[in-house]
């Protein structure tokens, strides 16, 4: 019975093992963690634009279906309250963003509306009218239709389609006002959507047909927003087409 | 907790391999189909409006200043 202290016991021997389980349970359970967080990185970056790919595709044949329909008023017609969430409301098309880019523009700015594309602010005015309309639009994911937007420049042209129109917008810094043709604002800054953007006063009078975009910055955060403004130029009925889709745009 | 899920896998390696497949293939379709779905919810990623709040659903800029 002596050497009972000298030989490890069969419970010691065990208790090393547990440990050596342990850490290796611990390993994986880190090695896990990574990949989980890798492939939820997947998922925004990529795996999001499946989603809003299959969605403007919708939204595309129910838009053309209502033009084509012929009943339905063109959306620069309408007041602004009466467009539902969730509804296609315009085609957005930016020559600079490339001959193919365009977008069914949603009406609403909820989560589930900028999964399925870009969304107008609800209440700020429609394609064409006076005021300012607004629209937001993801960056990195969900298909990202805004993710070129700093590649935007002073002058660069955005076109609407609706269903009699072409509103051709400029971006440039909007005259007689301070509203610059783009900015970084904060994501508080609402001001930027408000019918007369950049200054106090949600309700006053507009007198100017604008467009604002809005997305987080910078790229692949959500920190602050880019801001881009621009003002009516053309106003083309069909078929007529506008200009700004028919020349390249500058270099 | 690999170890212990292999070892309890019946069929023999191709019968283990199989099963090591399904299950992926099942993480894989509950992690993409409800997990970030509810994960990115919760998320900052997906701001790209201004909003007072920051983090309401449908803001609308021109009635709240």
């Amino acid at each position: 019975m002596t050497d009972l202290a000298v030989e490890p016991s069969p419970a010691r021997r065990h208790g090393g093992e547990g440990w050596r389980t342990a850490a290796r349970g611990v390993g994986q359970l880190l090695i896990t963690m990574g990949v989980l967080i890798l492939l939820f990185v997947v998922y925004e970056l990529w795996g999001t634009g499946f989603y809003t790919q299959a969605q403007q595709h919708k939204l595309e044949t129910t838009i053309e279906q209502q033009w084509r329909g012929g009943s339905a008023p063109d959306v620069s017609t309408l007041p602004v309250d009466n467009v539902p969430l969730g509804t296609g409301i315009a085609v957005l098309f930016v020559p600079r963003l490339g001959q193919h880019y365009h977008f069914v523009v949603v009406e609403g700015t909820g989560f589930s509306d900028l999964q399925r594309g870009p969304g107008h602010y609800p209440g700020t005015a429609l394609p064409g009218q006076v005021g300012n309309f607004a629209v937001a639009g993801h960056r990195t994911t969900y298909e990202h239709p805004f993710k070129d937007i700093a590649k935007l420049r002073r002058g660069d042209y955005i076109v609407l389609e609706t269903k009699e129109h072409w509103f051709t917008y400029r971006i440039q810094d909007i005259p007689g006002t301070n509203i610059p043709w783009k900015e970084i604002v904060a994501p508080t800054a609402v001001q930027v959507a408000y019918p007369v953007p950049d200054q106090p006063d949600p309700a006053k009078a507009p007198t100017l047909k604008l467009l604002t975009f809005t997305s987080c910055h910078p790229e692949y955060s959500a920190r602050e927003r880019y801001v881009i403004h621009a003002i009516l130029v053309a106003d083309n009925v069909k078929p007529e087409l506008p200009r700004a889709l028919t020349t390249k745009p500058r270099s | 907790m690999y170890v212990w899920i292999w070892r309890r896998l019946p069929g023999g390696i191709p019968g283990k391999l199989l099963g090591c497949l399904i299950l992926l293939f099942a993480v894989l379709v509950l992690l993409f189909k409800l997990v970030f779905p509810w994960a990115e919810k919760r998320l900052p990623f997906n701001d790209v409006t201004v909003d007072p709040t920051t983090r309401t659903s449908t803001p609308s800029p021109a009635a709240t200043p």
